[in-house]
């Protein structure tokens, strides 16, 4: 279906290959996953498939890709629109009209199909897609999963042959997630729909691949089945790395197959509990929200909830998409005033508080960090935060080389990689060495080795410098590792808000592989497990 | 089915209403029309963006109410009556004679600039209600097929601006909580860096997403549905054109009429 025949691409101003050499065919029906770290080159390699890159982005292409025995070379993007759909990384970025009806017709319009035939197709997409409800709903308030769902919708209504997505589920919370995944199955299953498909979050796909694309960066690529891929592959899913530890004799793609092969391990650790790693004082109250509603217009975003967070403490905040999560976290941070209720940090209200005597109180990274950013270079940024912030010329430098060694000072903002722009906006936030840390959703692109750093960060800011961090995030594994309480948010209303262990193991959508693997027994990481392997051989 | 209103029936509605308001000239039915046209948006305008029109339009006609009375008042052929207060005359050259700014004000001056101010606010305000009673999208799609291409643009076009302006006080927050006040001119170079950035970025998706959809590869375009007009539409339309048999009786009548014959 697919045919990459010595596929090289270099982008205009750059020395770097990103793709070198590159072979590879897809048949029919199968489903393939692109992984490799951020900015890598997955994105390129999805967009060469419909020849994006380069007529859309420019760049020099060598070799020969064709899709359905056409070449991209010869045909522009648009000339493929029947036979490719490609459902991008923000699906509210490239909607067109304004109603889910609409959107799904928009694209055969433009193929000048009979109205007829467009009705028909309409009615089956969304009779497919369980949209049938949100027909006549305008795109904007749809939800994150509901979004992603019409995106796939409107690519698959021109009956296409292959269906390329740039990660599905990044933004996704893990039930949506696990929606948009099981649809991917089926077409795959049902349809014989040949699939590319990138993502970060690979617990959550490698069981449905077929086989792997694995960009390991300078032009090298490794393809092959998940089996061989994960043999050796350093970037891989919590379960992987466990079985890895446990020296298991197959490569585990789901957490059935795991489970199988490690029943007598888990015998064995069964009696062990284990240890709780970090106690709280509660005695300094950094965070105290006092029965605060938040509502916009007639909608009640927050309702009646009452919370304390202290220093030293990680707080998750999870929840569904549009679950109250962001509401909070912009009343706490002093973005809004509550409408009913108040909050206090450290005794003072947040909406009032001004320039420096904020920053010193509590720093917030928003869902987009380059929010924060406007210079012109690294330098330019680091050396604003210093003078706003009073601290010795070089400082916030010196804090973002301990987060991302070997960052160059003239590189600007815009060409850092996802992770590398986070930190940036980390150590903005950090130089001014605020009481509280409010992150919203920051490992939307990161891949696993900038999470560790982030883990590890933010461990060191709460437990070192006794600080709090409040996180919000759909990140199970992240939270399993980093947190050590999670607030559970449903339709505004606090309904679970204990130790991680405790309400993560309550849920099974929300439970991370780990967790999965070794239930009934509460693990929730590899290391704790492994630890505990090591204590009682 | 419960279709809404065709939008080019609002668009007559309100350009009725708006003509009658001139031709009876009068401002308690001025404002009475505004009103009426007001409870309409509010009961009958479907929640999205262009519903802002309207109390968009109501400040862009108290301005041109303030506009028009002072300049009626500074500049301009002076209108005798009782004179209420005088302002300094500015002395200007001798070319630009039978022109005077400042001088006595009048009473008779002032009610007729702001007579003429209201009247001009009314009509826009009720283009206004307009604008927020009909998507502008689907009023392009009952365009004909050669405004229908340029209407696409258009409708791409409106559908980025929420998110602009979305985008803008997202910014502005988050350079707030980095401890940035948003005041004067250095703090638009903080928003419009970031907001530039990210507004290229999203056009790029889009203009991406549309050309993999195959958007201007085909010369020809189909339509997925065809707006018909309903009885309901006809019954609307023929009321709000019976206002000008008798606009001074029939204006607040016709405009309070959507409340019965809208769905």
């Amino acid at each position: 279906m697919i045919k990459f025949t010595n596929v090289s691409l270099i982008y205009p101003n750059s020395q770097q290959t990103v793709i070198e050499d590159l072979t590879f065919t897809v048949a029919e029906g199968e489903l393939v996953l692109v992984m490799g770290s951020t900015g890598i080159g997955k994105s390129s390699l999805l967009r060469l498939i419909n020849g994006l890159v380069p007529h859309h982005t420019g760049g020099i292409l060598a070799g020969d890709i064709s899709v359905n025995g056409i070449s991209t070379q010869s045909v522009k993007p648009g000339g493929l629109a029947h036979l490719i759909g490609i459902v991008g990384q923000n699906p509210l970025n490239g909607f067109v009209t304004d109603t889910v009806e609409e959107e799904l017709a928009f694209g055969m319009e433009t193929l000048n199909l009979p109205p007829d035939v467009m009705r028909k197709r309409v009615e089956e997409i969304l009779d497919l897609l369980s949209l049938a409800q949100l027909r006549n709903r305008s795109l904007a308030t749809l939800s994150g999963g509901e979004q992603q769902r019409v995106a796939i919708g409107s690519a698959l209504v021109m009956h296409p042959k292959v269906l390329v997505l740039d990660e599905p589920t990044s933004a996704l919370d893990p039930v949506a997630a696990e929606e948009v995944l099981s649809i991917l199955h089926r077409l795959v299953h049902d349809l014989g729909l040949t699939v590319i498909v990138s993502e970060h979050k690979l617990e959550r796909v490698i069981q449905f691949a077929d086989r792997i694309i694995h960009i390991q960066g300078g032009g090298q690529t490794q393809i092959g089945t998940p089996e061989t891929i994960f043999a050796s592959s350093a970037l891989a899913p919590p379960i992987i790395h466990l079985a890895r530890a446990m020296n298991v004799s197959e490569i585990p793609l789901s957490v059935r197959q795991m489970r199988r092969l490690t029943e007598p391990i888990r015998k064995h650790l069964s009696e062990i509990t284990p240890d709780v790693v970090h106690t709280v004082d509660k005695a300094k109250i950094v965070v105290k929200v006092d029965r605060m509603s938040i509502s916009y217009g007639a909608k009640e975003a927050i309702a009646d909830t009452s919370l304390t967070i202290c220093a030293g403490e990680i707080v998750a905040v999870m929840g569904r998409n549009g679950a109250g999560k962001s509401s909070l976290l912009r009343a706490i941070v002093g973005a809004t005033s509550p409408s009913k209720g108040a909050v206090s940090i450290v005794g003072k209200d947040p909406f009032s508080l001004h320039g420096k005597e904020r920053t010193e109180l509590v720093g917030f990274i928003p869902q987009e960090p380059s929010d924060l950013l406007y210079g012109q270079s690294v330098r330019e940024e680091c050396s604003q935060a210093d003078a706003d912030n009073h601290v010795a010329s070089g400082e916030t430098f010196a804090l973002i080389q301990t987060l991302v060694p070997g960052i160059s000072q003239n590189t600007h903002p815009r060409d850092l990689s996802e992770g590398q722009r986070l930190s940036l906006a980390l150590s903005v936030v950090l130089s001014a060495q605020p009481q509280l840390l409010v992150l919203d959703e920051p490992t939307r692109g990161l891949d696993y080795t900038a999470k560790v750093s982030l883990i590890s960060i933010l461990k060191e800011i709460a437990h070192a410098q006794d600080r709090a961090v409040i996180i919000a995030t759909h990140d199970v594994e992240l939270v399993a590792e980093l947190a050590s309480r999670v607030i559970f948010i449903a339709e505004g209303e606090i309904v679970a808000d204990g130790t991680t262990m405790d309400v993560l193991l309550s849920s099974p959508a929300f439970a991370p592989q780990v967790a999965k693997v070794m239930s009934p027994s509460p693990w929730l990481t590899v290391k704790d497990v492994l630890t505990a392997m090591r204590n009682n051989p | 089915m419960n279709k809404s209103l065709h939008p080019l029936v609002w668009w007559i509605w309100a350009g009725s209403l708006a003509t009658a308001v001139a031709m009876t000239s009068s401002i308690p039915l001025a404002f009475g029309v505004v009103g009426a046209a007001g409870l309409i948006v509010r009961r009958k305008a479907e929640k999205a963006p262009w519903a802002k029109s309207f109390a968009w339009s109501i400040k862009v006609g108290t301005w041109v109410i303030v506009i028009r009375v002072l300049t009626g008042v500074l500049i301009g052929v002076p209108i005798p009556g009782r004179t209420l207060f005088t302002l300094p005359i500015i002395p200007l050259p001798d070319w630009m004679a039978g022109i005077r700014i400042g001088g006595p004000v009048t009473f008779e001056r002032l009610s007729s600039t702001a007579h003429d101010g209201i009247l001009i606010a009314a009509i826009i305000g009720l283009l206004g209600a307009a604008a927020s009673l009909s998507s502008p999208h689907r009023l392009l799609r009952s365009m004909p097929v050669m405004v229908y291409e340029f209407g696409v643009t258009i409708v791409i076009a409106t559908s980025i601006l929420p998110q602009f302006v979305t985008s803008v006080s997202r910014i502005k927050e988050a350079q707030r909580l980095r401890g940035h006040e948003s005041r004067g001119l250095a703090s638009w170079r903080r928003i419009a860096l970031p907001l530039f950035e990210d507004s290229l970025s999203r056009s790029l998706d889009l203009a991406a997403a549309m050309d993999s959809r195959g958007y201007g590869y085909s010369r020809k375009r189909s339509k997925y549905r065809n707006d018909h007009w309903t009885t309901r539409d006809y019954a609307l339309c023929a009321f709000a054109l019976l206002v000008f048999l008798r606009p001074e009786y029939l204006l607040i009548i016709v405009a309070l009429s959507p409340l019965v014959l809208a769905p």
